[in-house]
């Protein structure tokens, strides 16, 4: 048994170093033919990276959204296939709703209201910005549960919130559009003709899933925003829980506060929708794993591609060394012996490329981080898997080659040249 | 030179009544119509025959290179008519050495290495390889070659290492193929006198070769014609055509 064994390990160094043999022999045509390998194989590492980067990146701005903290809405979070038409009907979420939240929820801190117009034009008395500003009118408590800091200035009281007064808190992009050079504090500015004066600048968020920037934004106070926009229809509500770990429990008294509020039979299910970080991260995740497998789908087509080409050479160099196989097997060599020894050179071919691959994905990865700032991060599983089915492919497709070299006869082979 | 050596039959090779057909394009040709003969242990045997008499067929018979259409080749003691291909890759490592009209080697590989092959396919370490295929190269005068390439070698040293690579496993026989073929005359002649040399040390050899002058030095030679023996003696009379002995007659040699 132990004999057999360490007869196979010979005879896999042997095949080993035959192998290395043939490609320091031929190097340009091994590299030529590893070539689809190498491409895929840096392909799929490039595209985890990237997934891999936004994912985590994802999930730390979602986590950075307010700890603690959860949102009811009668729409549900924006991924996937939604049937816009069937949430609109539900009922709309109020400011008094919001209020009876607060009061009738007793592991329920802190609670906002709020409401978001995108892509809306802000000017200065003589510079208007982009169409791209995200307007949010917001209670005086969204300062508690949004997770924004104010860097400079203030935010807007609970009295300015309740009087309407004609104030805004702005994102940095905003600040630095309208007023380049200067102090905005105590600076005009207008939301489609009305006046606002700036009385705080948000601290720098950076961008939300590497896209949108998160500090293109102003805030004011909900009912100044019911002016400019007219009466919000349904708003966003923003639930902190005390502790940490009332969380669970203020979600549940939240829920059932608004089952009852809103007369949702017994067994029905919510009319609204409850979304935590961590379900926006989930939705988030899985979305990444579809892309995750849609990519490597993709990507196994080009090893596949890449695996054909090492079929082709390997017939080539079955065919040139016709000879030696007929040699080797006059002088003693079993089929096996030979299937392994051509079986082997593929794999060997095809994890080099595998290799190289992952080297080349490493650096494009490395680069696009250093050079075009988006965050990468290579798993490990995608370097694991890559040089698994860059070596399967190599088996699939050297077995046939080998077995055609495995199958010829001694005496004939012998006779080629 | 050492020896290996069986039990049971005096005789190492027994042929019974072998033929070999082939079908070429739906025609049935007879190669070897019913051949008998047997060598003992330390023979050296020529098999002799112009082009086409069937002794390239029974050269691959008798190196279980091919197997026969029927009767029975039994190689020490052991039955190789009806081997699978992987059984026959066994016997002929293990009982064996080939010595070819073209040399055969493996020309990307060193002498060493290539003379190292047969024993790669007997599953032997590298080191305790090494250390044989040096003694069979030191066997054949080509020492302070063992690390060139065929290519670097001239004709006579490429068939001697041929030779050490057919020695170095130690096989029941050494079979050559016109070892002498490729060769000039006095090559062939250095090579005549290494067969010599084993021939005294207690191999047994078998030389296929149309040459009636080499067939003419081996102690004992076969001539076949036509797929059949026609002569089977001393060496001399069947090369010079001296001797015509019907098969059944010659069978058994010296």
């Amino acid at each position: 048994m132990f004999q057999r064994f360490q007869a196979n390990l010979l005879a896999m160094a042997d095949n080993l170093r035959l192998a290395m043999g043939t490609f320091l022999g031929n190097p340009l045509r091994t590299l030529l033919t590893l070539l689809g390998i190498v491409i895929g194989v840096t392909t799929v590492i490039v595209m985890m990276a990237l997934i891999e980067g936004l994912r985590l990146k994802v999930n730390n701005d979602l986590s950075q959204l307010g700890a603690n903290t959860f949102e009811v809405s009668k729409w549900p979070s924006g991924f996937g296939r939604v049937n816009w038409r069937m949430y609109a009907r539900r009922k709309n979420l109020t400011l008094e709703d919001m209020r009876a939240i607060q009061e009738f929820c007793p592991s329920v801190g802190v609670v906002s209201a709020s409401d978001t117009s995108g892509g809306q034009k802000i000017s200065s008395s003589t510079i208007e910005t982009r169409p791209g500003v995200q307007v949010t009118g917001a209670t005086s408590e969204y300062i508690n549960t949004s997770g924004i800091t104010v860097a400079a200035g203030r935010f807007f009281s609970p009295v300015e919130a309740v009087d309407g007064r004609q104030v805004a808190v702005v994102g940095l992009d905003v600040a630095d559009t309208l007023f380049p050079g200067m102090e905005p504090l105590g600076q005009q500015l207008r939301i489609k003709g009305r006046p606002f004066t700036v009385v705080g600048v948000l601290q720098r968020r950076g961008s939300f899933l590497g896209m949108v920037s998160m500090d293109n934004v102003l805030i004011v106070p909900m009912r100044s925003y019911e002016m400019v926009y007219g009466e919000v229809d349904s708003v966003e509500v923003a639930v902190q829980a005390r502790e940490p770990e009332l969380l669970d429990k203020a979600k549940e008294e939240v829920t059932n506060l608004m089952r009852r509020r809103r007369d949702v039979a017994p067994l029905a299910p919510n009319d609204f929708e409850v979304h935590t970080n961590e379900s926006m991260t989930q939705t988030f995740n899985s979305l990444s794993q579809v892309i995750t497998i849609a990519s490597f789908g993709v990507c196994l087509l080009s090893l596949i591609v890449g695996g054909i080409g090492i079929l082709n050479i390997m017939l080539v160099s079955v065919t040139e060394r016709t000879k030696e196989i007929g040699i080797r097997k006059a002088l003693g060599a079993r089929r096996f012996r030979i299937l392994a020894q051509f079986a082997t050179e593929a794999v060997m071919m095809s994890l080099l490329g595998g290799a190289i691959g992952v080297g080349l994905g490493f650096g494009l990865a490395f680069l696009s981080r250093w050079v075009l700032g988006f965050n990468t991060v290579v798993p490990g599983w995608a370097v694991v898997l890559s040089l698994v089915m860059s070596s399967g492919v190599g088996l699939v497709f050297g077995i046939y080659p080998a077995a055609r070299a495995a199958r010829l006869d001694p005496v004939e082979a012998m006779r080629s040249e | 030179m050492s020896q290996v050596n069986g039990a049971g039959s005096p005789r190492l090779i027994d042929v019974q009544d072998v033929t070999r057909v082939f079908h070429v394009g739906g025609e049935e040709v007879r190669a070897l119509r019913g051949v008998s003969f047997g060598i003992s242990r330390g023979e050296w045997v020529a098999i002799i025959g112009q082009s086409g008499s069937g002794k390239s067929t029974l050269m691959n018979v008798l190196g279980c290179l091919d197997t026969p259409s029927s009767g029975r080749y039994m190689l020490n003691n052991k039955d190789v008519s009806h081997m699978t291909d992987d059984e026959l890759a066994v016997v002929r490592n293990e009982e064996i050495g080939f010595i070819f009209q073209t040399f055969q080697l493996l020309p990307k590989e060193t002498a060493l290495s290539n003379v190292e092959l047969p024993l790669v396919y007997r599953g032997m370490r590298a080191k305790e390889r090494r250390e044989r295929a040096r003694a069979a190269l030191a066997k054949v005068h080509l020492e302070h070659r063992m690390h060139h390439r065929p290519n670097e070698l001239s004709g006579g040293q490429r068939q001697r290492v041929a030779i050490a690579r057919a020695l170095v496993a130690e096989p029941s026989m050494l079979l050559a193929d016109e070892p002498t073929g490729n060769l000039d005359s006095a090559t062939g002649e250095e090579i005549v006198r290494l067969f010599e040399e084993l021939h005294r040390a207690g191999n047994t050899l078998v030389l296929v070769t149309h040459e009636p002058k080499l067939a003419a030095r081996c102690p004992r030679a076969i001539r076949l014609s036509d797929g059949e023996i026609v002569a089977d003696g001393p060496g001399r009379q069947v090369a010079l055509g001296d001797l015509h002995a019907p098969p059944a007659q010659a069978a058994g040699g010296s």
